[in-house]
């Protein structure tokens, strides 16, 4: 249903704007939502324990800078910068579980503290420098694909989703983190150590974000103090998870649906500046697309029908619903 | 507080108890920054008491914030959370000031813009209580919204360019020559006046605690709850509205980027004041003196020397974390438990005890 609308708006964009549709716009656009669906794929992780994680926006700079920075100095590789851009991610992200789960802090509050806190690291790490010159192995690996329209970038955006959707479907771990999500009542009877579940949550957000960080430097070539927080990517992965069909109250949805919305975010608001609408419209085409986006999942969880059946009921002509949505 | 005090009497005194231990620390621990930064920031006194270039007598960088803080006191009062306010600050003074500009006086310009965030306000409350939406994302949406229009509307060249006595009446002026107290402690002291009679005097005081204590006790004692939730948020954005046009006086111009920051230090100011996050809890004056505590620290820690990140981010972050923290902690010990009121706050449409039990659970076996 994404992958269609998706496509509808890729279709209708090209049609009034021919250069849409060249074929390195393609590439740019897969290439560009990359580190986003990296972040959505882990906000949904937390999202699914009933949780949010609005931080992952300056993880993510904080990975972007670090690993940057060290580049532009020492011209190391990329992938010698993975385990540090992981290990970033994984002790921010451990922090936020702490504070979630040990000091019992709810989750958008701790996040939001934090969210400020790891912005000051981020701007005491630039020191009002910023990320320009990139090593050219970097630049390549950023710039170039590796088949027509298939950028170097979307590989490790691929793979993370599919090794998340496996683990969150055929692993013990997975498994867990839909039951706690689901009832964290049932899951702690049934034997489920529901702490360390929900810290492992936040942990994986928070790598994932960190690896989001790494994919973004190499994708855009810079970042400076305020990289992740001036796009508000956090808001923009939790409109994608919302998009993709996993709810806020926990225990429903999946990764794929998260990593195809982010697809789809960055699509639509590539078309908006193309069909012509000011740039300072981008951040409330975001809010706009946030409130469908939990209107829909207020909608369904009432309705108790997925967003795709219900979406295909009103477009299909079928009578809407909207009557008893709304009551 | 007649009415729940009566019905839950045992519990309500020992919250009371917490209550007033928390504003004795407050207290104390704003004599301490204070009597810390007296050593440490030579203009501590300056040319005496109250004087304009004297340290305790700059209001300004905070007071707007303290009004912010005030405003979304209300709506945490009632368990909800509005995100939007410090963008609606911006909005609100954008708004204005183009009002002003288009030929509209000034003052009518004021007037009209602060109804107008009222009445924004007011929708945001009705989609909330209407479509039955978390107002954390409903807000954040908002305010994402209102950026873009507060960008979009300013143009290029941000407006500026008000009436001398506007900004003097505002911004940065003092009531006299003598006695050099900040003009806008006196907008603060009203609106924090105003706030303590609503919230502690009223009947719809103790319908918004109430409300945030427990929704279906509400529900059920007849209170409507919709009806209170939306004028909490109508509440929360007139009070930011009026920052709003603080901010524009101070500076002398509004522009998209001078509040949005403020959000975050007027929850924590909130939160340090012993307001219950979770809503059904807390006392104004706590949140006064909380404002205070927060108000010097940044631009104390600024003139002492200390870093800028340091100062405006890490500072306030961290005391928030620290405060939220602690809270928890007493409370646990006043045998509420912080973990119950997560589940139930964020748990899916109404809360289930047992649900909470679960959480709650392994962590009373590991303390």
């Amino acid at each position: 249903m994404l992958v269609v609308v998706t496509l509808a708006i890729f279709g209708l964009t090209s049609a009034a704007q021919p250069h849409f549709a060249l074929q390195g716009n393609i590439s740019f656009l897969l290439a560009s939502a990359m580190p986003l669906a990296v972040v959505a794929v882990g906000e949904t992780v937390v999202m699914l324990v009933r949780g949010i994680d609005l931080s992952v926006a300056p993880v993510l700079g904080i990975a972007a800078v670090s690993t940057g920075f060290i580049a532009q100095d020492s011209h190391v590789s990329v992938l010698s910068m993975l385990p540090l851009a992981l290990a970033i991610g994984i002790g921010l992200g451990f922090v936020n579980g702490l504070f979630v789960t040990y000091a019992r802090i709810p989750p958008i509050i701790a996040t939001l503290g934090t969210f400020t806190v790891y912005g000051g690291i981020e701007q005491l790490i630039c020191n009002s420098r910023t990320v320009v010159t990139l090593p050219t192995s970097w630049i390549n690996l950023g710039t170039h694909d590796f088949l027509p329209d298939v950028p170097y970038i979307l590989v490790p955006g691929v793979l993370v989703t599919i090794a998340m959707a496996l683990i969150l479907w055929r692993t013990r771990w997975g498994r867990s983190i839909y039951a706690f999500g689901a009832n964290a009542e049932a899951a702690f009877r049934a034997g489920i150590r529901v702490k360390a579940i929900e810290i492992s949550a936040y942990t994986v957000c928070g790598m994932l974000a960190g690896l989001a960080g790494l994919i973004y430097v190499v994708q855009v070539g810079s970042a400076g103090y305020n990289t992740g927080s001036e796009i508000s990517i956090q808001l923009q992965a939790i409109a994608c998870g919302l998009i993709g069909g996993t709810t806020l109250t926990g225990g429903k949805g999946g990764v794929v649906g998260s990593f195809f919305a982010a697809i789809f975010l960055t699509v639509a608001l590539e078309g908006v500046i193309v069909a012509g609408i000011a740039y300072q419209w981008q951040s409330a085409g975001v809010g706009v697309l946030l409130l469908v986006a939990i209107l829909i999942d207020a909608y369904q969880n009432r309705q108790g029908r997925s967003v795709s059946e219900a979406l295909r009921s009103v477009l299909g002509g079928h009578k809407p619903v909207q009557q008893e949505a709304s009551s | 507080m007649s009415v729940v005090a009566e019905t839950q009497h045992v519990v309500r005194r020992r919250r009371f108890d917490t209550d007033d231990r928390w504003m004795i620390s407050l207290v104390v621990l704003l004599v301490a920054e204070l009597l810390y930064f007296n050593f440490g920031i030579s203009t501590f006194w300056g040319g005496g008491w109250g004087t304009s270039y004297s340290f305790l007598g700059y209001g300004e960088s905070f007071l707007f914030t303290s009004m912010i803080a005030l405003g979304v006191m209300f709506v945490i009062f009632t368990g909800d959370i509005d995100l939007s306010v410090g963008y609606m600050a911006a909005f609100a003074g954008i708004m204005m000031a183009e009002f002003h500009i288009g030929g509209m006086n000034i003052w009518i310009a004021t007037v009209l813009s602060i109804a107008l965030c009222a009445v924004i306000g007011l929708i945001q409350g009705l989609v909330i209580t209407y479509f039955k939406l978390e107002s954390l994302l409903v807000t954040l949406a908002g305010g994402f919204i209102l950026n873009s229009a507060a960008v979009a509307w300013e143009g290029p060249v941000p407006p500026y360019g008000f009436p001398h006595s506007y900004d003097s009446a505002l911004g940065s002026g003092d009531i006299s020559g003598t006695i050099q107290i900040p003009n806008q402690l006196i907008v603060f002291a009203v609106l924090a006046v105003i706030a303590t009679l609503v919230v502690h005097r009223t009947r719809f005081g103790r319908q918004l605690v109430l409300v945030g204590h427990n929704r279906q006790a509400a529900a059920y004692a007849g209170v409507r709850v919709s009806a209170t939730r939306v004028k909490a948020f109508v509440l929360s954005a007139t009070f930011s509205a009026v920052a709003g046009m603080c901010i524009a006086a101070n500076y002398g111009t509004a522009r998209d980027d001078l509040a949005p920051t403020l959000l975050l230090t007027a929850i924590t100011c909130v939160v340090l004041g012993g307001v219950d996050i979770f809503g059904g809890g807390g006392r104004v004056p706590g949140v006064i003196i909380a404002t205070f505590v927060m108000g010097w620290l940044a631009p104390g820690l600024l003139q002492d020397n200390v870093n800028d990140t340091w100062a405006t981010l890490i500072a306030p972050g961290t005391l928030l974390l620290a405060a939220l923290t602690i809270k928890g902690i007493v409370d646990r010990r006043q045998g509420v438990s912080f973990r119950a009121k997560t589940l139930a706050r964020f748990g899916p449409g109404s809360p289930t005890s047992a649900h909470a039990d679960a959480g709650d659970a392994p962590g009373t076996g590991a303390t």
